[in-house]
């Protein structure tokens, strides 16, 4: 007893010590606090990064050749490269980029062609997650991109490969230069700099790592050697905080400047506060429902119009995702080039009735709609999605039965042409149409047109020709064509394009969401 | 001790094989081509027969190789070198105010036994052991950092200042080796209110069990003859009871480590405390096998030790009770 009394006495003022000192420090004004979930960050090298937060990351610290600005996905800027040609040569496209002159890395070393040449074929021979989209979508191969002189860079691509695709690939961090005789520097067994690049950088970008703690934090200072504008702030924190009140609490108390998870709920709430606003941003996901193509009777295509003409869409985005996405009814998201805003689909049961008789079955018919667990794009429940989507297909006479699956489950019964009618989302892996318009119509692709076993050799056809179009207007002319048959033809019901939102501390200005999931940092100030 | 790790490494492995859901499909995503998929399955051993997977695995797990994480894709003995030292610090700060406020709190109940004393104890304990472990956590948070500011946010330690140089991993222990009473005093801070939140479930359940324990003893005989001849009421109180009411006390106080290491699991996700119990969660959602395999043999050894020290503990207290 004479030990306890002064132990809970010790441990109660170290419980109330820091109420009686000083306040705990707050973000300074040069200090960019934004908070996250980034459990997912497992390297913050570009070659092997593409998850959301390690991009996050690898874009501030690294630049590309190119890139989008903003949230505009349609115009390419230049970045490294000050200009850049594509030119037929017969059996093979090449692309000629300049490279900007006086960038240096962070390491003081000026970029040089060959440095362009060493980080594509790094990509490649490392052959991690992000690798694909060079060897698959570009085609490339190691030696493929080549440096003519100091500031040329030519990349030879197949002419199976879409050149256009190819530069919107190289707008995202698996096109990021890296300083080669940093990687080399710290290289072991072969590795080109992979295990050190997982938590230090080597980039020109207008910031460098400084440090990451795994399910901590990772810490971003201002890059000395810049070529551009210098960053506004000079150090970003991205802290791991996964729960989402806490985010609030955080963002609220000033701890925090941007916070990146909150709920339409949360975010409503914040509303009208005096310090606090809230920001939406842009995604390229699209909720869908696929149709098993060779599953009757949605083998028929009046069926399938027939559900299309069933769902009230607007009931959807408006009442039960309250704004938190828009109505888009077309395979390319809006934002991308070639979008396409056609939505003439709404609840219309006498319509969707119709279309049943035609096809025979007049009194409807009885069938499975596998959703995923957990929340939805859009902040709510898939299962609410699908109970509404249930209750709209009951108008029209179509029995639908619910069954909610584990994600890993369910792409399991998806991906062995096994479902009916799946709920599921898809965001394009590069921001270019052929990342949407290849999976979801050309069944060969092994992708969404094949899991609902949709064979459709006019689609496919249309996909190549307009991936490879190198014509701007000939390419959307193509890409209008594509969507708007497969809108009516097509084994889809898309139901919305979701937004994402961000609470903001009131003094903090210029954050843009890039809708490929990542923000650049030298923009914001506060 | 190796009985019990062998059994445990038995129905972990069983039990993630027995999931109907691929982990590779998880790792890769939704976009993955089916090479990439078989790729990925034969980097890790997945496409080899569950028994082999099995015997590959003890025979790793013998060597002391935990294997690579899937979802890390590093070795999960660093992932937990990593994560280990910030769930020991939060649930020793925790065990700490279990046994500091729970003990205590049982013993004055029963002998004020029925007064407001008691009253008041026996309703916070009752609302400890009742109170979710993720609704108190965000309670806390709300009333003491949000809206009082009596204690800093989230995390081990603030955004904005460098956590000192890494000995032992634990912050606030870093903190005093390097002599640095500012840090030492921020770790602290951040240290409380999860302590807390994940120690307040324990300290319920030890009062509870201080406070029968001790009522019970504080009848018996001996008590009584202890009061008889003469000796001060702290003395038999502290000497004579308490060391006898702590027996059945022991078993809960061992037991409720384990409650504390799965009370980790929310406490850490509301406070953004990059420990085990994040780790584990994560590895479980993507099925990440190797890291929960991991993550439950060292949490079943940790426990195994803590009971055996408990058992140990016992023979002191009870000289009845002797091994060997």
């Amino acid at each position: 007893m004479r030990m306890l009394v002064p132990a809970i006495l010790v441990l109660l003022s170290l419980l109330v010590a820091p109420a009686t000192g000083p306040t705990f420090a707050a973000p300074a004004r040069d200090t960019l606090v934004y908070v996250a979930d980034i459990s997912d960050m497992i390297s913050l090298d570009p070659a092997v990064a593409y998850e959301f937060s390690g991009i996050l990351v690898a874009q501030n610290a690294y630049d590309t050749l190119v890139a989008f600005e903003g949230e505009d996905l349609t115009t390419l800027k230049p970045r490294l490269a000050q200009s850049w040609k594509i030119t037929d040569a017969g059996s093979t496209w090449k692309v000629t980029f300049t490279l900007r002159q006086g960038v240096k890395f962070s390491t003081g070393r000026p970029l040089t062609a060959k440095a362009v040449a060493f980080s594509f074929d790094r990509v490649i021979g490392l052959n991690k997650s992000p690798a694909f989209l060079f060897k698959d979508v570009a085609g490339l191969k190691e030696g493929d991109t080549k440096a003519l002189n100091d500031r040329t860079v030519e990349v030879t691509l197949p002419k199976t490969a879409s050149p256009q695709a190819f530069l919107s690939v190289l707008t995202f961090t698996v096109g990021a230069v890296v300083d080669p005789d940093e990687a080399m520097a710290h290289a072991t067994g072969g590795d080109r700099g992979e295990a050190w690049l997982r938590n230090h950088s080597a980039g020109t970008g207008p910031y460098v790592l400084e440090r990451w703690d795994s399910e901590s934090r990772a810490v971003l200072a201002a890059n000395a050697n810049y070529w551009g504008a210098k960053p506004k702030v000079s150090r970003v924190v991205i802290q791991h905080v996964p729960e989402s009140s806490t985010q609030k609490f955080m963002v609220e108390s000033g701890d925090a400047d941007i916070a990146a998870n909150l709920t339409p709920e949360q975010a409503r709430e914040l509303t009208g506060k005096a310090d606090v606003k809230v920001q939406k941003g842009r995604l390229l996901q699209l909720v869908y429902v696929g149709m098993n193509a060779k599953h009757a009777p949605l083998d028929k295509v009046q069926v399938r119009e027939a559900i299309r003409w069933s769902i009230d869409y607007d009931g959807i985005v408006r009442s039960l995702l309250r704004g938190e996405a828009r109505k888009v009814q077309t395979i390319i998201p809006e934002g991308l080039f070639g979008f396409n805003a056609s939505a003439p689909f709404q609840a219309n049961v006498a319509r969707a009735k119709a279309l049943l008789a035609e096809a025979g079955l007049p009194n409807g018919f009885s069938t499975e709609l596998l959703v995923p667990t957990g929340p939805a794009p859009g902040g709510v429940r898939w299962a609410d999605v699908a109970a509404k989507i249930q209750s709209d297909l009951a108008k029209s006479g179509i029995k639908v039965t619910i069954k909610e699956t584990a994600q890993a489950q369910l792409l399991n019964i998806y991906r062995a042409q096994k479902g009916q009618l799946v709920m599921i989302l898809w965001g394009p892996d590069f921001p270019d149409p052929d990342g949407n318009v290849t999976p979801f119509t050309d069944y060969a692709a092994k992708s969404i047109a094949w899991r609902n076993q949709y064979e459709d050799a006019t689609a496919a056809k249309l996909a190549k020709q307009a991936a490879l179009e190198p014509d701007p207007a000939k390419r959307k002319a193509l890409y209008k064509e594509l969507t708007d048959r497969i809108l009516h033809q097509g084994p889809y019901v898309i139901l919305y394009q979701p937004t994402t939102r961000f609470a903001l501390r009131k003094s903090v200005q210029g954050f843009v969401w890039n809708p490929m999931a990542f923000a650049e940092f030298k923009t914001v100030s506060k | 001790m190796g009985l019990v790790l062998l059994g445990v490494s038995v129905l972990t492995f069983f039990i993630a094989h027995v999931v109907p859901a691929d982990p590779v499909l998880v790792a890769l995503g939704e976009h993955a081509r089916d090479d990439q998929i078989e790729a990925y399955r034969k980097a890790y051993g997945l496409d080899r027969p569950v028994p082999i997977q099995f015997v590959t695995y003890l025979g790793r797990l013998a060597r002391g190789d935990l294997g690579v994480s899937i979802r890390t894709r590093r070795p999960v003995a660093d992932d937990l070198g990593e994560f280990m030292p910030a769930t020991v610090e939060l649930g020793g700060a925790a065990w700490l105010v279990a046994l500091l406020l729970g003990i205590p709190a049982g013993i004055l109940s029963a002998v004020y036994k029925d007064r407001i004393f008691d009253h008041l104890s026996r309703l916070g304990a009752l609302a400890g052991a009742s109170l979710p472990v993720f609704w108190l956590g965000l309670v806390l948070l709300g009333i003491f950092y949000y809206r009082l500011q009596w204690f800093p946010g989230p995390g081990r330690f603030d955004i904005v200042l460098s956590p000192p140089q890494v000995r032992s991993g634990l912050l606030v222990v870093d903190a005093a080796l390097a002599r640095d009473g500012a840090a030492l005093r921020n770790a602290l801070g951040h240290l409380a209110l999860p302590a807390l939140t994940l120690g307040l479930f324990s300290t319920a359940v030890i009062a509870r069990m201080t406070r029968s324990a001790m009522l019970e003893v504080l009848y018996q005989d001996y008590v009584r003859t202890a009061r008889a001849k003469g000796l001060q009421e702290r003395r038999v109180i502290v000497l004579h009871a308490l060391k006898n009411a702590m027996i059945p006390t022991m078993t809960i106080i061992g037991i409720s480590f384990g409650s504390l290491l799965s009370g980790a699991v929310l406490t850490e996700t509301i406070f953004a405390w990059p420990g085990l119990g994040r780790y584990a969660t994560a590895s479980a959602v993507s099925l990440d096998f190797p890291a929960v395999m991991g993550v439950t043999l060292v949490v079943a050894l940790l426990y195994t030790v803590v009971n055996l020290l408990v058992d140990l503990i016992y023979a002191r207290l009870d000289p009845r009770v002797r091994y060997g």
